[in-house]
């Protein structure tokens, strides 16, 4: 028994920093974000950037618990992030999102998604929007282990 | 050793026998075909082999091609690491598969559609003729358009893995064409002949692209060529709507048929 009996997404953990090469910690990745803003309240399914393209629906944890998310899941995305946990108004986000499906007709969205299990929630969102839009668009998700580590990475089945 | 890695997989199995044996204990069923131009070294890529199942594949090959002399193995790489062995196929390509089931359940049949054929019938005359628009309009005009007008047109036409998919599907069309041509000269046996040609080629042809060249294809497509390869389907989908529901209809005719004619014959 651990002695910590409540949610697994509050837990308290410390994990032992690895040693960084002195040549990792000297390069200075350029950002891969290409527009503001970017919390889902926030952004309109309107904005140019977002026609047509393939959009990724952030966890807010998510980009902070793996060390190279610009280049692995940014790049070349149009971005909107949302904590499923903590955010109000969740009805809107379903709405925004089936937005993005059937106004901005982007072509595929990329749910990432932390491991606890109230972050699953950001990906049902996710599905209720398609079953709302009239488009269907392919639907991946990745889930993120605490410390980055991809632990999933598949499609919604249609 | 790198010579052998860019050998065709027909010419190591002939001068080298037990290496389609050790193909084989690693789930890699090369041994059967036809074609055989695939490397050995794009084969094992393709079937995306653990790391250490890749190093015991190569250090086995190595004992056959050098006996008693120690070479090193070639270096594993991988565009994902290989994870559990549960496919799961992006939309797009999940489609295809699912278009494989129908053509699988049209296949089933055939056994008993060879079996039960009187060629003197104008009615069996009828079934193959049905048989036949199935073939070429569901699974190859439909079907087999995706598969090379869309999906194979995201990767290099020359990869051999590809034009080994075109020579089955090439093979196929030799099937039906022989099959008609049988059918009017009224030859039973050249008819049950080529059902039977038709539906071995096919069931191994569809394990192949299953279980091999579509996880394969999906670990290289990226998410924007996924999305892009959807819409495209889509629209085919939408194009063929009606044809769809019909060739499903029709399978599950025949099955009502054949399922029936054969309890009888029981």
């Amino acid at each position: 028994m651990s002695g910590f009996s409540g949610c697994p997404g509050s837990k308290m953990v410390e994990f032992q920093t690895s040693e960084t090469s002195e040549e990792a910690v000297g390069i200075k990745a350029p950002s891969q974000l290409r527009q503001w803003p970017i919390q889902l309240h926030l952004v309109s399914p309107e904005a140019p950037y977002f026609k047509g393209a393939d959009v990724l629906l952030a966890a807010d944890c998510a980009p902070f618990a793996m060390g190279n998310f610009h280049n692995d899941f940014l790049k070349g995305k149009s971005l909107a992030i949302a904590c499923p946990k903590l955010d109000g108004g969740q009805d809107a986000y379903v709405e925004k999102i089936r937005a993005l499906f059937d106004e901005a007709q982007i072509n595929t969205l990329t749910v990432v998604i932390m491991q606890v299990p109230c972050c699953r929630g950001l990906l049902s969102l996710a599905v209720q929007a398609l079953q709302k839009s009239r488009r269907k668009v392919p639907i991946r998700y990745v889930v993120a282990g605490l410390q980055g580590d991809v632990l999933q990475d598949g499609w919604v089945e249609e | 050793m790198e010579k052998f890695l860019r050998t065709p997989i027909k010419e190591m199995i002939g001068r080298f026998p037990e290496v389609g044996r050790i193909l084989d204990e690693y789930g890699i069923g090369c041994v059967p075909c036809s074609v055989g131009t695939c490397l050995l070294t794009d084969i094992v890529e393709i079937h995306n082999l653990s790391a250490d199942a890749e190093r015991g594949l190569f250090g086995k090959i190595a004992a056959v091609l050098f006996p008693r002399q120690a070479v090193p193995l070639p270096e594993t790489k991988r565009s994902r690491p290989a994870g559990p062995r549960k496919i799961v196929y992006s939309p797009p390509v999940k489609r295809l598969v699912d278009e494989h089931k129908l053509i699988l359940r049209f296949v089933a049949l055939v056994p008993e559609i060879a079996r039960t054929f009187d060629a003197a019938s104008e009615e069996h005359r009828r079934l193959i003729l049905d048989a036949v628009d199935f073939i070429r309009s569901y699974a190859d005009r439909f079907h087999h358009a995706k598969e090379e007008d869309i999906l194979f047109g995201y990767f290099d036409p020359g990869l051999d893995i590809l034009n080994v998919m075109h020579e089955d599907h090439r093979r196929g069309r030799g099937y039906v064409k022989d099959l008609l041509d049988a059918l009017d000269r009224g030859d039973r046996e050249g008819v049950v002949a080529n059902l039977a040609g038709y539906a071995a080629l096919l069931t191994e042809h569809i394990k192949k692209e299953d279980e091999i060249l579509y996880p394969w294809m999906d670990r290289n497509l990226s998410t924007h060529k996924v999305g892009e390869m959807f819409s495209r389907f889509q629209e085919v989908d939408g194009r063929f709507e009606e044809a769809r529901r019909k060739y499903e209809e029709y399978v599950v005719g025949i099955e009502g048929k054949y399922k029936a004619v054969a309890e009888v014959a029981r």
